[in-house]
């Protein structure tokens, strides 16, 4: 009796347990804190067209990637979601994102996506997530700073030694940080892309890809290079032999804030940096207007090495884009927020708002974006552009280039770097996989 | 003694086995995840791309790369020093004086002496982060009140001194517990014995050194074991305030093991490392429940 009772009251708690559960008929869609301007109208005009509710999960963008990851792979991600381009190919191969070339080929704005950008977001000729934005890299400077430090604005540095020279100039003037180049394990992405491969890809010839992180013809990844040891020999002046630049701000609680803080605090001379600090020096989503920030920042295309046949001026891009999770549960719902999301109205809106790069030729072309000046010389720049070595293993080899960039902060000799990250290449990808040049 | 269980409970096989599912599913929790990672330290999986799902079995060789590749033994060194420091000398140290000196006194000031030593402990890790980050930045509190006013140059603690600020940081954030375990033990120690001491003759000092830490001492190692396993692990404040630099300067094994996990993508090593901070923190803790036991 009293043991049939019991199973009564298990199974009457269990049916309670389930009721309680309420049926999941929301999406969910995981962006960092940045991009709020273009997501939250977009998930607004969604909610209201379909009926539908739309968990957001907004994120501060430090550890952001490594986030995106480790949800997609302990199958804990959101339905939808924001990421850096450079991890697609390698989310894709893991089989963690959605195909979204078959779903988009139904949608009439699609055609308007540059084939390039979507190569970019591309895995084995399918494509796995549209871009929200791409950008070029330059190195930003305060005025006020450089006319302290008696150097000439506009600055046109033609070589490494003029950046070097006009930090040394900066330092002496009192600033405290004269040249903030990214470097570190902190820095994450940007110790490579805003800083590491800026310089790469000025350090030697471009032939046989000798400025560059990988051979993208036979796709092996360069353990070693004259261009590598340029590199991290600039590091080394920047950071060990001229202190030129205090290694705390890539070490900062919240680096955007500190950054941020810098400049407002007139403590900043050049940061090596990209294309969204138009908008994002002082807020990403509502930035300041344009008189104000041409009054109190200036820009430089990074200059090359200056050795013979290297690339006078050097650009590489990035950019974000938006996925789909192999794992959503309703796959044509989730489709229908990314083009609520990138609907013309909302994603022109926003480009233009936050001085964003166009990535569709319907916006790009329209008059207001090439009316605006700044995306005008942006524009210019990204002529002469090249994009990440984006095949599965980069997030690794760029996770190396940071360790690399951290050690030189320690006061590392170049050669012992170069000789530890060529090591920890052969260690990943075997050494029939890693090149190196004399 | 004889076991007292109730006997509609031991003859009901059914009842009993629910009764024990869930400490069983924690049990089974617990041994799948440590079973998980040592099994993956085997091998090459990676966090995304094609390792994610084609793994393949590596052998030793992620162990053999602790020691032959930069990372593991420095960030192993810069532990031993942070835990050492911060834990078993500043935390440990300083919890058990400020529960000597305090002890007894029934006033105003003691009350507000634990409060200020309780915030510490109550604070989020990264607003704790943030706070010491701002106070040791050339800019921050400690230049305006120590450095400034005396005509010297600011000084920027946070990336000069990065070990020994996130060891103070660690100091001020832990040593509640200390205190609090210190506090609850001096209490049970007898008045009768320390007055007998007193009587005796016994100084101040011989009243702590030879009557009260040797009646406390199973609370010492305890406090210590737990304080030692807790800080070989800790993770937030030091990723939140130096993230494991300038350089590697703060990479405690936490730090080392997140970056190599998570950034490089690296899980089979990650996961090596992770069995050898188990083995390493497993011999420890044996060392502290040796002192444990009642001496014979």
């Amino acid at each position: 009796m009293l043991k049939k009772g019991f199973l009564t009251t298990v199974a009457a708690l269990s049916l309670m347990a389930t009721a309680a559960i309420p049926a999941r008929a929301e999406v969910t869609f995981m962006y960092p804190e940045w991009i709020a301007a273009l997501v939250e109208p977009g998930i607004a005009n969604f909610e209201k067209e379909s009926g539908e509710t739309v968990k957001g999960i907004k994120l501060p963008g430090q550890g952001y990637d490594q986030r995106i990851a480790l949800d997609l792979s302990a199958g804990t991600a959101a339905d939808v979601n924001v990421m850096d381009s450079f991890m697609v190919s390698e989310l894709a191969a893991a089989g963690y994102l959605e195909p979204i070339g078959p779903l988009a080929e139904k949608w009439d704005q699609y055609q308007y996506y540059l084939p390039g950008l979507l190569e970019v977001a591309s895995y084995q000729g399918q494509v796995y997530a549209l871009p929200t934005d791409t950008d070029v890299r330059m190195l930003w400077y305060d005025k006020s700073n450089f006319e302290k430090a008696g150097i000439t604005v506009p600055w046109e540095p033609k070589t490494w030694a003029d950046i070097l020279d006009a930090a040394q100039k900066l330092k002496d003037a009192g600033v405290q940080y004269p040249f903030q180049l990214p470097a570190g394990t902190k820095q994450a992405e940007a110790a490579t892309m805003q800083g590491v491969y800026m310089a790469l890809l000025g350090a030697d010839v471009p032939e046989g890809d000798r400025n560059r992180l990988l051979n993208r013809e036979t796709n092996q990844w360069i353990g070693d290079s004259p261009a590598l040891r340029r590199t991290f020999d600039l590091y080394h002046q920047v950071y060990v032999d001229k202190k030129l630049n205090p290694a705390d701000l890539n070490y900062a609680t919240d680096i955007g804030a500190a950054v941020r803080q810098s400049l407002a605090d007139d403590k900043l001379g050049i940061l090596a940096s990209g294309s969204w600090e138009d908008a994002c020096l002082w807020d990403c989503n509502t930035p300041p207007s344009r008189e104000e920030r041409d009054a109190q920042v200036g820009w430089t295309p990074w200059p090359g090495s200056g050795e013979p046949g290297a690339k006078t001026t050097t650009n590489i891009s990035g950019g974000w884009t938006i996925g789909i999770n192999s794992k959503a549960t309703d796959k044509d719902l989730a489709f229908k927020l990314v083009t609520a999301i990138f609907d013309e109205a909302n994603f022109k809106a926003w480009t233009l708002s936050t001085h964003r790069m166009a990535v569709r030729t319907d916006i790009s072309e329209s008059p207001e974006y090439m009316a605006d000046p700044f995306l005008a010389k942006a524009t210019a720049l990204a002529a002469d552009t090249t994009g990440r070595d984006t095949i599965p293993g980069y997030q690794t080899v760029s996770a190396l280039i940071q360790q690399a960039t951290s050690d030189i902060l320690d006061g590392v000799s170049v050669d012992e770097v170069v000789q530890n990250y060529h090591d920890a290449l052969v260690d990943e990808f075997g050494a029939d996989k890693v090149i190196t040049y004399e | 003694m004889k076991n007292q269980a109730n006997p509609w409970l031991t003859s009901n096989l059914l009842v009993l086995g629910l009764g024990m599912l869930p400490a069983a599913l924690l049990i089974a929790a617990l041994l799948y995840f440590t079973a998980w990672a040592f099994a993956f330290s085997f091998t090459d999986l990676a966090l995304v791309g094609t390792k994610a799902v084609d793994w393949s079995w590596v052998g030793f060789q992620n162990f053999e790369r602790l020691f032959t590749r930069r990372g593991f033994l420095e960030s192993l060194w810069t532990t031993v020093i942070f835990v050492f420091f911060s834990a078993l000398v500043g935390q440990s140290v300083l919890g058990f004086l400020l529960a000597a000196t305090l002890r007894g006194t029934a006033s105003r000031l003691k009350s507000v002496i634990e409060v200020c030593i309780m915030l510490g402990w109550l604070l989020p890790d990264i607003v704790a982060a943030f706070l010491w980050s701002a106070t040791t930045s050339q800019t921050g509190l400690i230049n305006a009140i120590f450095v400034r006013p005396f005509g010297l140059p600011p000084i920027n603690f946070i990336n000069d001194y990065a070990l020994p600020i996130v060891i103070i940081a660690n100091i001020w954030k832990g040593t509640a517990w200390s205190y609090l375990l210190f506090s609850a033990a001096l209490d049970s120690v007898s008045r009768e014995v320390v007055e007998a001491a007193k009587v005796d003759g016994a100084t101040p000092f011989q009243r702590i050194w030879l009557v009260q830490l040797p009646i406390i001492r199973p609370h010492i190692a305890t406090n210590m074991l737990f304080i030692t396993i807790w800080t070989f692990t800790y993770f937030p404040l030091i990723y939140a305030m130096t993230g494991g630099g300038p350089g590697r300067q703060t990479e405690t094994l936490a730090v080392f093991l997140y970056n190599q996990s998570f950034a490089r993508g690296n899980l089979g090593f990650g996961s090596a490392i992770s069995v050898a901070m188990l083995v390493i923190v497993g011999l420890l803790s044996l060392v502290y429940l040796r002192m444990l036991r009642e001496p014979k």
